[in-house]
């Protein structure tokens, strides 16, 4: 209860607008190349020179989402097996083992890892630069998993304690983009993971520990958050928060009015907004029917005209921000 | 004038003296002063020493941990043994962290007795998960 009061809503990276990064920043990508083969000395070279606890806490953040890759041949193997072994909790943990020794090996000797690997790295670093910092296990919801029956965990985050206030961010999703076909992995920094405004979190991070969404009232139920749209990496550069639709799938007639609602970050030209609408076969362009931008507030009204079955994407700018489903019936 | 420039004179004189009193009284009351080795060794143990030690996980000994000291850059690593000898004196109330990729980092302080340090590391008890975010847009299973 003491954790739930103490905390606010919006503890995200605003808070930190007086401060510049730049030199955070930097310093982080002075040590590129640096190993893992001594972590409080990687710690103290990332931070001695810094003076606030977020600026440090940025340091290593960067850094461990620039010189750590994302392993998809790990992530598929694992996967695998705590799907195979979910019902036998002894082998479960006894593959759990297992394979944490080898990530760890591979950790240290590749930098490639898969999610829990990124938040436990931002955790050892942060701690041993005396900053709080903890893993957050939970379900993340992305366009590729089977999204309406994740029954396992699924993603680690990390949650940091800034003049004494927590906030969330996701390096692991921050660092940059896997290829599934070729099994490769190339650095993007998504700045938008970095204390990330805890609504927005949670439309794709659901935390076992439900606390730790940071979010006082009317947080997502585990049923809601998977009923929720798919958002992407690019809605955490562009938006605060989704607020409407709730849910991804939606069940209408032609020529219901459907409202959207989006908190932007920063303004953006009504021009810029985009549906792109998938039949199945072929992917149409549209303008919906009424935008307004205001007060950092985006609303869509449309309404759709045919029959049919469609995936609608969101577009902001040229990059993808949602998906929703829309049944449309006579 | 004059006044002002004798009388830090004076009292320079007087700091003198009394260093002076000072050292003859430690001259005469400190028992081990000029005394022999084995009497300068009792009194470090309360002072620096060097520590050594040994790390393992549950199963074997650990090497490559690293080992330094707090708010430093002060440290070794374990060698294939496990074994370290941390190459700077330590005092009391000095910490060392003891950190390895997969193990949850321990601290220990250094204590009045602390000289040979026997740690165990343990696993991090965190479960290994992953979920990857191409970014590539949702497209929904049709049955036809």
């Amino acid at each position: 209860m003491l954790f739930i009061t103490a905390n606010h809503s919006f503890a995200q990276i605003s808070d930190f607008n007086h401060i510049d990064f730049k030199k955070a920043d930097s310093i982080a990508l002075s040590y590129t190349n640096e190993g893992l083969y001594n972590l409080p000395k990687l710690a103290f070279q990332l931070t001695n020179d810094l003076d606030t606890d977020a600026e440090k806490f940025r340091s290593i953040y960067f850094w461990v989402c620039h010189n750590i890759s994302n392993n998809y041949s790990l992530y598929l193997r694992n996967k695998h097996q705590r799907h195979r072994l979910k019902n036998d909790s002894i082998k479960l943990k006894n593959w759990n083992d297992n394979f944490k020794k080898k990530l760890f090996k591979k950790l240290l000797k590749h930098n490639t890892t898969i999610c829990t690997g990124y938040a436990y790295l931002v955790r050892e670093l942060a701690n041993l630069a005396n900053i709080k910092c903890n893993i957050i296990q939970g379900y993340g919801r992305v366009s590729t998993t089977n999204i309406e029956t994740l029954d396992l965990p699924n993603h680690s985050w990390n949650a940091v304690k800034l003049n004494d206030k927590w906030y969330l961010c996701d390096p692991t999703w921050a660092s940059g983009i896997p290829n599934p076909k070729t099994n490769s992995f190339s650095f993007q920094y998504n700045n938008g993971f970095f204390l990330a405004e805890p609504k927005l979190f949670a439309v794709n991070h659901f935390p076992v520990d439900e606390k730790w969404s940071l979010i006082e009232d009317n947080a997502a139920t585990f049923k809601e958050f998977l009923a929720a749209p798919i958002i992407y990496g690019k809605a955490y550069e562009r938006l605060d928060n989704h607020i409407l639709p709730k849910e991804m799938h939606q069940t209408i007639k032609r020529f219901e009015n459907v409202r959207f609602e989006y908190q932007l970050k920063k303004q953006i030209q009504p021009k810029a907004v985009v549906f792109k609408i998938d039949n199945g076969t072929s992917i149409e362009k549209i303008e919906p029917m009424n935008i307004s931008v205001q007060n950092s507030t985006l609303k869509i009204e449309h309404q759709f005209t045919k029959k049919g079955f469609y995936d609608v994407h969101l577009y902001l700018e040229d990059h993808l921000i949602a998906t929703y489903t829309f049944k449309i019936k006579s | 004038m004059k006044q002002h420039v004798r009388l830090p004179q004076k009292n320079h004189l007087t700091t003198f003296s009394f260093i002076g009193l000072l050292l003859l009284t430690y001259f005469i009351s400190n028992p081990i002063f000029g005394q022999t080795e084995n009497e300068n060794k009792a009194t470090s143990i309360t002072k620096e020493r060097i520590i050594k030690g040994i790390v393992s996980d549950e199963t074997d000994v650990l090497l490559g941990v690293n080992i330094v000291q707090e708010g430093t850059v002060n440290g070794t690593t374990t060698n294939e043994k496990g074994e370290f000898t941390f190459p700077k004196k330590l005092n009391v109330g000095d910490v060392l962290l003891f950190s390895y990729i997969g193990y949850e980092t321990q601290k220990v302080v250094i204590k009045e007795d602390t000289s040979f340090i026997t740690l165990k590391l343990t696993l991090d008890a965190v479960t290994m998960i992953g979920t990857l975010d191409a970014g590539k847009p949702y497209k929904s299973k049709r049955k036809d």
